[in-house]
């Protein structure tokens, strides 16, 4: 668990890893619930921050929180 | 030479005349005109007849996947109601806004959205995050400073588990310390009507002072992750359920502005006979008229 910075990163990590280890039929459907593509903003005294992919975002702390290990 | 001269003359007197329509020629124009509007409305009604008949095939898988997560979503919260959690009060409180990032479905975004200004209202002292563009712009304009987060392009198909973890975490990772987090969205109530309300996901705080929890022996480290996993529970039954609504929203939205459409048309193409045919009995009066007048 210490690497993970939450619970649910965790269980994100561990879902995608059963999906890809799975049989070519189910694999396709099972990635497609896995899908996810939202955008997000962080707003600071009633403005809208910049927009920024989320996916991307995530990876960006992960990458960056293995570095400073 | 003075003919040729005098031609182009004739000529633009000739465009002219057409160009301005003479008076006897009105009801022609807006005979005209009836015909180019009736075109448009049936054309109308043939997009909202077919985003109704999409919004009917997508609403049944949407109906599935929102029973589905509805049951996964009571099954996480019967721990905190068989410990009887309860808010904790002093705190600040999360709002959660599902809504979604399309129109074109009735009025289920500004219901949401009243609907919190309304919580809003009780407690003051809440943040708020909002899921879906349509939620965005109505509450950004009334309570600007209580919004933290926003997301975009949520709830485009039928929510995934991944989704909800992912504003989860974006949640958790927010740097107040909330007491409760209440999610608001649409409940499916039937085809015909939804109406927002809210489920609540606790703090760890609450979660140890409810009453009967020292039943489940669990672990103080284990909190903060089923504190977690419990709002993205909450989020992905709330984020399917609001999808379902939505999604019969539409179908009913673009079923009754096919409706409307159809009467439009109705109207139109009796009045566009009536049009023409006044402008034919009025055509024969002239003929007559003339005939008669050049037999005598």
């Amino acid at each position: 668990m210490a690497d993970f910075s939450s619970y649910n990163r965790y269980l994100a990590v561990a879902a995608r890893a059963v999906r890809r280890s799975l049989q070519d039929g189910p694999r396709l459907a099972a990635e497609r619930r896995g899908n996810m593509d939202l955008r997000f903003a962080k707003w600071e005294n009633g403005k809208q921050g910049e927009v920024k992919n989320l996916a991307d975002a995530n990876n960006q702390a992960i990458a960056s929180q293995a570095e400073s290990k | 030479m003075f003919s040729r001269a005098v031609r182009p003359a004739v000529r633009a007197g000739t465009v002219a005349a057409t160009r301005t329509a003479p008076p006897n020629a009105a009801n022609f124009a807006t005979l005209r005109e009836i015909e180019g509007r009736l075109k448009s409305i049936k054309n109308i009604k043939k997009i909202t007849n077919t985003m109704k008949v999409i919004a009917s095939t997508r609403l049944t898988r949407a109906q599935k996947a929102m029973s589905d997560s509805r049951a996964y979503g009571q099954t996480s919260n019967t721990l905190f109601e068989q410990a009887e959690t309860k808010p904790l009060e002093d705190k600040k409180t999360l709002l959660v806004v599902a809504s979604s990032d399309k129109g074109l479905c009735g009025g289920i975004h500004s219901g949401l959205s009243k609907a919190t200004r309304r919580v809003l209202a009780d407690n003051p002292n809440s943040d708020i995050v909002v899921l879906g563009e349509k939620a965005k712009a109505q509450l950004s304009r009334s309570n600007p400073d209580a919004i933290v987060l926003s997301f975009a392009n949520v709830c485009k198909d039928i929510p995934t588990f991944a989704d909800a973890q992912a504003v989860a975490d974006q949640i958790a990772l927010l740097p107040t310390d909330y007491a409760s987090v209440k999610i608001i969205y649409n409940k499916f109530i039937n085809a015909q009507s939804y109406e927002p309300d809210a489920v609540e996901a606790y703090s760890e705080e609450a979660i140890t002072q409810s009453p009967n929890f020292s039943a489940y022996e669990a672990d103080e480290e284990t909190l903060s992750n089923l504190r977690e996993y419990a709002l993205a529970n909450s989020l992905f039954w709330a984020m399917a359920e609001g999808h379902a609504c939505e999604i019969s929203a539409r179908r009913n939205a673009m079923e009754n502005a096919s409706k409307n459409a159809g009467e439009m048309i109705d109207k139109f193409q009796i009045m566009y006979n009536r049009q023409r045919q006044a402008a034919i009995t009025g055509e024969l009066v002239e003929i007559i008229t003339g005939a008669a007048a050049s037999a005598e």
